[in-house]
């Protein structure tokens, strides 16, 4: 039962959360950011974002694990898995929907989402207790603030949440690509006309989207757990981010992950709401949409976005 | 009098739409309909063992989940990403109600419908608002949050409260079923009866005024407002259907596998039914047959022969893919069509190597 009389924590009690919060909400922007920039260029919504960054991380901790690799050589192998498997799909799939609804495109992705979880599930078999997971060296290394114990990892995923939000930014801005990625996202076939090769440009994005996929996989299974169905379904988090920004602002997606990160991290400590922290992100994205759809009755012809 | 009540009013009377006209070949249809399913609730039972008669109760409950979804995706052109989670509350409506009443088991079959469409119904009216792929992502963020209550709410268990779950409870009492159906067989027979009922519920929608606003709405929205069509009213009314249908297939769910946990209810399961609603067909009645006998006895049969269920998961997501690119009608369209290919395939090759040998001296 919800108990209305908040037994507030101390401020004592809060800070580390607040910590984990502001890590988490640095993975949620990295990947809120790379889902924006594809589904600006292309108009898909990759929701199998989560479920390739799941599945590098588990070819990465095969790799340490088993085969003894070298770490840092094994998160490359899961960075690069990323963005190849995101860009296979985007050529043969982001191409023959290329002129359909973005819902039949996100749709779409819904369909490798569950090829990748079946693969997972048939090649690392969730065996009861013996659990996987990754921990970067960077664990081991921090530093502490008044009292808090923070992690260079902690640090690491703010740093590339906000690194990657600078760059997008200035990237979509400044760089050649980058403009041709926005002619895009206002018209395709305009922008084709005007002699920007579409294909490649399209194909960059997936790149992209799928290099980020397979970073913040790595991050999210060493921050969260490395579960294929968690770090799957942890996209919906980044993905609340984005719809707060109304699918469109880099910066929007940004605060809106970091405040996700902290609120879902920050009502661990309130023992009535500890049990629902991970709704945060369904209700702060219902609620926006819902606040900022309020005037809308009907859309007419072209899609909204 | 605004213009769009007017046009609602002026109705345009073509040959076809006389109410007493029945469609040519209408009555054997259904006499076969209702053969085949007269040998559904009368011979199966008898023929197959129990493990694949509980998987068979299972398909008539998905069939009725997978209906519901159809309306949606189908008819309306709505994508819902969070029809399990609307199982999962129609299972938890019926088996409270089960435990804190003895109303008859159709009765608690009925309110946990109703109770199901006033919430379903509550959430479609803001959602209305939004469309395509934010109607989409506000489902699957709602199916979340609903996963995340019911893990920490957990199913009625017969403790006492608002959510009948008692923790320390030793030996929990199964969910009760209807007096007439209390073993498996019987209740099989029972669940696809509550399932046929569904069934024509939906087709009647389907057959009259509002399945043709609903297709108008499908085709354009501003066309069908145009028109004169009330499209609030209709795309509520859809959802309404579809929350109802699922929450007495959830009931009829809660009473076939007599204990429920919230484990059972998965983000994950909304994403693999709106997979197999749109292979099996989304446009069609027998696709949501289709679709429940993929979602539960194929799962069955592959236990049951030792192989493991992920590759259905595997199939269903190629499925999806294949359906989106090259088959929007589904398998209940295109099986039928590619085996007529084949046989015109097969025949026309016989008919040549017949003219090859015929020829040959």
């Amino acid at each position: 039962m919800i108990h209305l009389a908040l037994s507030l924590p101390s401020w004592q009690d809060e800070q580390p959360f607040l910590v984990t919060g502001l890590a988490l909400g640095g993975v949620y922007a990295l990947s809120g950011v790379g889902m924006i920039v594809l589904f600006r260029t292309t108009g898909v919504l990759n929701l199998s974002f989560g479920a390739v960054g799941a599945f590098g991380a588990l070819i990465s901790w095969q790799l340490i694990t088993k085969s003894h690799m070298n770490q840092w050589l094994a998160y490359l192998v899961c960075v690069l898995f990323g963005g190849v498997i995101t860009l296979a799909y985007g050529m043969v799939f982001g191409r023959s929907l290329s002129g359909r609804d973005p819902l039949v495109k996100t749709t779409a992705t819904l369909g490798l989402t569950l090829i990748l979880l079946g693969v997972m599930d048939l090649l690392w078999t969730s065996n009861g207790g013996a659990s996987r997971s990754i921990s970067l060296p960077t664990d081991n290394h921090g530093f502490t603030v008044g009292q808090i114990q923070v992690t260079t990892t902690d640090v690491i995923a703010l740093a590339v949440g906000i690194v990657i939000t600078v760059i997008t930014t200035a990237f979509l801005r400044y760089s050649k690509l980058g403009t041709a990625m926005r002619a895009m996202a206002n018209d395709r076939e305009i922008t084709a006309t005007l002699g920007v090769p579409v294909r490649r440009v399209e194909a960059s994005a997936w790149f992209g989207c799928g290099i980020v996929a397979g970073m913040s996989g790595i991050l999210l299974a060493d921050l969260v757990a490395l579960d294929a169905t968690t770090l799957t379904f942890l996209v919906i988090s980044s993905l609340a981010a984005a719809l707060i920004a109304r699918l469109s602002s880099i910066w929007g997606t940004f605060i809106a992950a970091i405040v996700i990160g902290v609120v879902d991290a920050g009502v661990t400590p309130i023992a009535s709401l500890t049990n629902y922290r991970d709704m945060t992100p369904f209700v702060l994205a219902a609620a926006a949409l819902l606040f900022l759809n309020r005037r809308r009755v009907l859309s007419l012809a072209r899609q909204e976005f | 009098v605004s213009t769009a009540e007017l046009a609602t009013e002026t109705k345009p009377s073509s040959p076809s739409s006389s109410p007493r006209r029945v469609e040519r070949g209408f009555y054997t249809r259904a006499v076969i309909i209702a053969v085949a399913l007269l040998l559904v609730i009368i011979a199966l039972p008898q023929i197959l063992s129990l493990y694949y008669i509980d998987a068979m109760t299972q398909v008539a409950v998905y069939s009725v989940v997978a209906l519901g979804l159809g309306v949606l995706v189908g008819r309306v052109g709505l994508i819902s990403l969070g029809q399990a989670a609307v199982l999962a509350i129609g299972a938890w409506v019926a088996a409270r109600l089960l435990f804190a009443t003895s109303l008859p088991y159709e009765v608690v079959l009925l309110l946990s419908g109703i109770i199901t469409m006033a919430l379903g119904t509550l959430v479609g009216l803001p959602a209305l608002r939004m469309r395509g792929l934010y109607l989409a992502l506000i489902t699957l963020m709602l199916a979340g949050a609903i996963t995340v209550v019911l893990a920490s709410l957990n199913f009625p268990n017969g403790g006492h409260g608002f959510s009948g779950y008692n923790g320390a409870l030793l030996h929990i009492p199964p969910i009760r079923r209807p007096g007439i159906a209390t073993t498996d067989p019987a209740y099989f027979r029972y669940s696809v009866i509550a399932a046929v009922i569904m069934f024509l519920i939906v087709l009647i929608h389907v057959r009259t005024k509002p399945g043709r606003a609903w297709a108008a709405i499908r085709q354009s929205e501003p066309a069908a407002l145009a028109a004169g069509i009330n499209t609030t009213l209709y795309k509520l009314w859809a959802f309404a259907l579809a929350s109802f249908v699922t929450g007495v297939a959830g009931g009829v769910y809660a009473g076939a596998v007599r204990y429920l946990y919230s484990i059972d209810f998965q983000t994950q399961d909304s994403i693999t039914l709106l997979a197999v609603v749109l292979m099996g067909g989304a446009y069609s009645i027998w696709g949501a047959i289709v679709a429940g006998l993929f979602l539960q006895l194929l799962p069955a049969i592959l236990n049951d022969v030792g192989v493991s269920p992920d590759w259905l998961v595997i199939l269903f997501g190629i499925g999806v893919l294949q359906v989106l690119t090259t088959a929007p009608t589904g398998i209940v369209d295109q099986l039928p069509r590619d085996i007529a290919r084949l046989v015109r395939f097969i025949s026309g090759a016989s008919r040549r190597s017949a003219a090859n040998q015929g020829s040959a001296p």
